[in-house]
């Protein structure tokens, strides 16, 4: 490189430099946004926008769709686009009435045509179609009106009406393949999609003809960035680059608190977490085994040092935001299962494990009691694990943890590969001890077989009396404590940190951010 | 020459081809599968069987592969199960960013790889030359990450010069290409330096001083120029690097690439995507390395490819 060359080439950094100098600038000005603009920090991008196609429903997605009923602050599921609705006969048939203000945000009206062709898209095309139970037809009685047949009675229809599942969409803005929903997406919920940037943010705006309960929108815009890194998402926050940090790190509470501008709103989530194992394993047959196993844990100790205290202990199979909790229940679990190390050895030895090694693990026919937990790649779950190995250790079971991608728990489990597992739950309705924990030939993380239990929650399925549907509930529970087939541990905080706002509440049941209350600071 | 692009080529497109089989063995070995994922907790037998047979999973898997690389040729690499959108749009959505990246890391990473490899190499066994060592040992074993977050903290958090995450434009990707160029930056360091060495001991170094040249001519014009072909080798090679590396940058940095788009990818399974991006990662690794080889013959004449 002779002189002239290497002078042409610091003249080019040079202008680097300089561009990169410009561009700062620039940079500075687009951070400011729009006066009222909401930046919401996320870990992941939805899979999708379309809620036929995506199994990744969260605050960048929820907000595109208004849902046919609602739960209030209680649990109660209420009408919204859906005013009132009638059961007719033996519960096969019921017909609903729509409000006639709602509009998609394409602007047509969400009537009951455009309901019926939703709802036709989602049997057709979407992965949660068994959400909306054997639909045998759907018939439109008038433009706000219509009927739907199911070919059994489907009692968690009404329950799952309030997911954005069974949201409706418009359709029409479908190609002729009946897709493009991705880039031209159209819903009635409160937030208009504006601009997708793959990878980085969603942009919305408030949709104009939303009911935004008498009241004008408190903010301009909403932007989801997705940041994947803890560090780095924590750091945009206190920077004042982000306003809402969602599922807040639980070793990162304790100093936002600190800070004086910023507010923690907590709120308990609907998934509980469980320690199960696959039931068909000869290890654990036996009931005095997993009762054992059940007295050994103390939730508390894991909760302290695993979360820093941000979730609340369960003992009986529901948490308390789902409907089918019992409190009874919830009680009777904590007095047959609070932690009593001498009840636990004792039932080990009953069952046969009497004998133990010079490593302390029990024995029986000269075979040790130890088995592989699974648990996934998130760290709180792995310390969990960690605890939960000591703790069982107390009573000479010996747990070996496996770390394991996500991906692959879910692919294994159902073929009953594994032994023990850290996993969790998360549905509105107590229908969920039918279709993923207990029902039969649906068990698939546990493997748990009893007729008995198969009939309640059959049963329970088909009852349209909701009362009547709770107390099957609560008699299917009290058997599932007393039979311990898996160990309910704990249902964890979701914790908001937000900055700048006048109001802003989360949802208490669904824990999904309510945008008609959220008004930025002036 | 022209017999040994022709060569090249050949070999280049078997090379696509190896790495084309050996993906789609892989992502077909691993455990999980993209139905699963898609359909979660909820999903029933038939359920399942109805969506692996719309996305084309029951069919044998030989079938499966040829089906793939026949639409492949054509450039159609397939469409996301998870997303919707097409491979293709998805590389071309993200490449920017990616491309960005690597180019001003690789830039990054050379000028300042060099320097430190020539210093290092003129003031031989002083504290410089132990200092520029140091410096490029550090380079290559430090960890991205926390290269990545010794950064932020300092130059985003408390300086406030750069953002701290997200793009938007040159500014916000020089962070970045340091974080991934300076592993660059450490191996060509060293690598200039063992090379520098060789060239200063040959006779034709030791003339040119004894005819009066200039230092600055003697290092630049004599001993690196023909001392850099091993280390442009070497860069070409380091293209593979930052390919790999920019997947723990992109994910540190939030910028929308190609690495972060490839983690979400292979979490979800989603084997279109998967083997679309590794399939463009191979090619373009090997496209950059031919060019490499090319650059030779202009930066030593006396490199003729027969």
């Amino acid at each position: 490189m002779n002189r002239k060359r290497f002078v042409v080439f610091m003249m080019f950094i040079d202008f680097l430099l300089i561009v990169s100098g410009c561009n700062r600038s620039k940079e500075t000005d687009a951070n400011k946004g729009k006066d009222r603009e909401v930046v919401v920090g996320l870990v992941s991008e939805p899979d999708s926008v379309d809620i036929h196609r995506t199994s990744s429903t969260g605050e960048a997605n929820i907000p595109l769709y208004d849902t046919l009923l609602k739960l209030d602050n209680d649990g109660n599921i209420v009408p919204n686009l859906i005013t009132d609705y009638e059961v007719i006969g033996d519960g096969k048939e019921v017909i609903f009435n729509l409000k006639e203000d709602a509009v998609f945000h394409s602007g047509k009206p969400v009537n009951a045509e455009a309901v019926k062709l939703s709802f036709e898209r989602l049997i057709s095309s979407s992965p949660f179609s068994t959400n909306a139970g054997d639909i045998d037809s759907i018939e439109v009685l008038s433009d706000y009106s219509f009927k739907i047949t199911w070919k059994d009675q489907f009692a968690p229809f009404f329950i799952n009406a309030t997911t954005p599942f069974l949201a409706p969409l418009d359709v029409s803005v479908l190609n002729g393949e009946g897709e493009g929903f991705e880039k031209n997406p159209s819903g009635s919920g409160p937030l208009k999609l504006v601009k997708i940037n793959r990878g980085d943010s969603l942009v919305y705006e408030p949709y104009k003809d939303f009911n935004w309960e008498s009241q004008k929108p408190g903010f301009d815009s909403v932007k989801f960035r997705f940041i994947p890194d803890e560090e780095t998402r924590i750091l945009e926050f206190k920077k004042g680059n982000v306003d809402v940090l969602l599922n807040v790190p639980y070793q990162y509470i304790e100093d936002l608190e600190k800070d004086s501008e910023v507010t923690i709103k907590r709120v308990q989530s609907d998934t509980l977490s469980y320690l199960g194992w696959n039931n068909k394993q000869p290890i654990f047959q036996d009931v005095k085994v997993r009762q054992a196993l059940a007295l050994a844990i103390d939730r508390e100790s894991i909760i302290d040092n695993t979360l820093n205290g941000e979730a609340q202990a369960v003992f009986g199979p529901l948490p308390k935001t789902v409907f089918g909790y019992s409190e009874k229940i919830e009680t009777m679990a904590r007095d047959k299962y609070t932690r009593d190390i001498d009840a636990a050895k004792k039932l080990l030895a009953e069952a046969g494990w009497n004998e133990t090694n010079k490593d302390g693990v029990v024995m029986k026919d000269g075979k040790e009691f130890s088995v592989e937990l699974w648990v996934d790649d998130d760290p709180a779950n792995q310390r969990a694990a960690q605890v939960i190995q000591n703790q069982l250790m107390e009573i000479g079971v010996k747990i070996n943890i496996a770390v394991k991608e996500s991906a692959t728990i879910i692919e294994q489990t159902p073929k009953g590969v594994h032994e023990m597992l850290l996993w969790s739950y998360g549905w509105p309705d107590a229908d969920v001890l039918n279709f993923l924990l207990f029902g039969k030939d649906k068990s698939k993380r546990l493997h748990y077989e009893n007729e008995k239990i198969y009939s309640i929650l059959d049963k329970a399925a088909i009852e349209m009396d909701q009362e009547d549907r709770s107390k099957l509930y609560e008699e299917a529970q009290e058997m599932l404590v007393e039979e311990s087939p898996f160990i309910p541990l704990y249902v964890k905080e979701n914790v908001t940190a937000i900055r700048n706002f006048e109001s802003f509440d989360v949802h208490p049941i669904n824990n999904t951010i309510e945008w008609t209350s959220v008004k930025v600071k002036e | 020459m022209s017999s040994y692009l022709f060569k090249r080529m050949f070999t280049m497109i078997i090379t696509i081809f190896g790495v084309s089989v050996l993906v789609f063995m892989i992502i077909h070995l691993i455990p999980g599968n993209p139905v699963n994922h898609i359909l979660g907790d909820y999903a029933t037998e038939e359920s399942i069987k109805e969506l692996e047979m719309r996305l084309g999973l029951d069919r044998p898997i030989l079938v499966q592969y040829f089906s793939y690389m026949f639409q492949a040729i054509q450039g159609d690499l397939g469409t996301s199960y998870i997303t919707g959108y097409t491979v293709v749009e998805e590389i071309l959505n993200r490449i920017p960013i990616t491309a960005q990246l690597a180019l001003y890391s690789i830039i990054f990473g050379s000028i300042t790889g060099i320097i430190i490899g020539v210093v290092a190499a003129v003031k031989k066994n002083t504290i410089y030359d132990q200092l520029a060592m140091v410096l490029a040992l550090i380079g290559i074993s430090a960890p991205g990450f926390w290269i990545a977050l010794f950064l932020i903290l300092l130059f985003s958090y408390q300086l406030s010069i750069f953002p701290i995450s997200g793009y938007s434009g040159f500014y916000s990707l020089i962070l970045p290409s340091i974080t991934l160029g300076l592993g660059t930056a450490g191996s060509i360091a060293r690598m200039t330096r063992s090379s520098m060495l060789d060239v200063i001991k040959q006779d034709y170094i030791r003339t040119a001083k004894a005819k009066g040249a200039g230092s600055y001519r003697l290092i630049f014009r004599h001993s690196l120029q023909n001392a850099i072909i091993p280390v442009v080798t070497l860069i070409g090679m380091q293209f593979g690097y930052l390919m790999a590396g920019a997947v723990v940058t992109e994910t540190v940095f939030a910028l929308p690439g190609l690495g972060s788009l490839i983690v979400s990818a292979i979490s979800t399974r989603d084997i279109p995507t998967v083997q679309g991006l590794l399939l463009f990662m191979a090619a373009m690794i090997i496209i950059v390395n031919f060019v490499v080889d090319l650059l030779y013959t202009k930066l030593d004449p006396r490199i003729q490819y027969e």
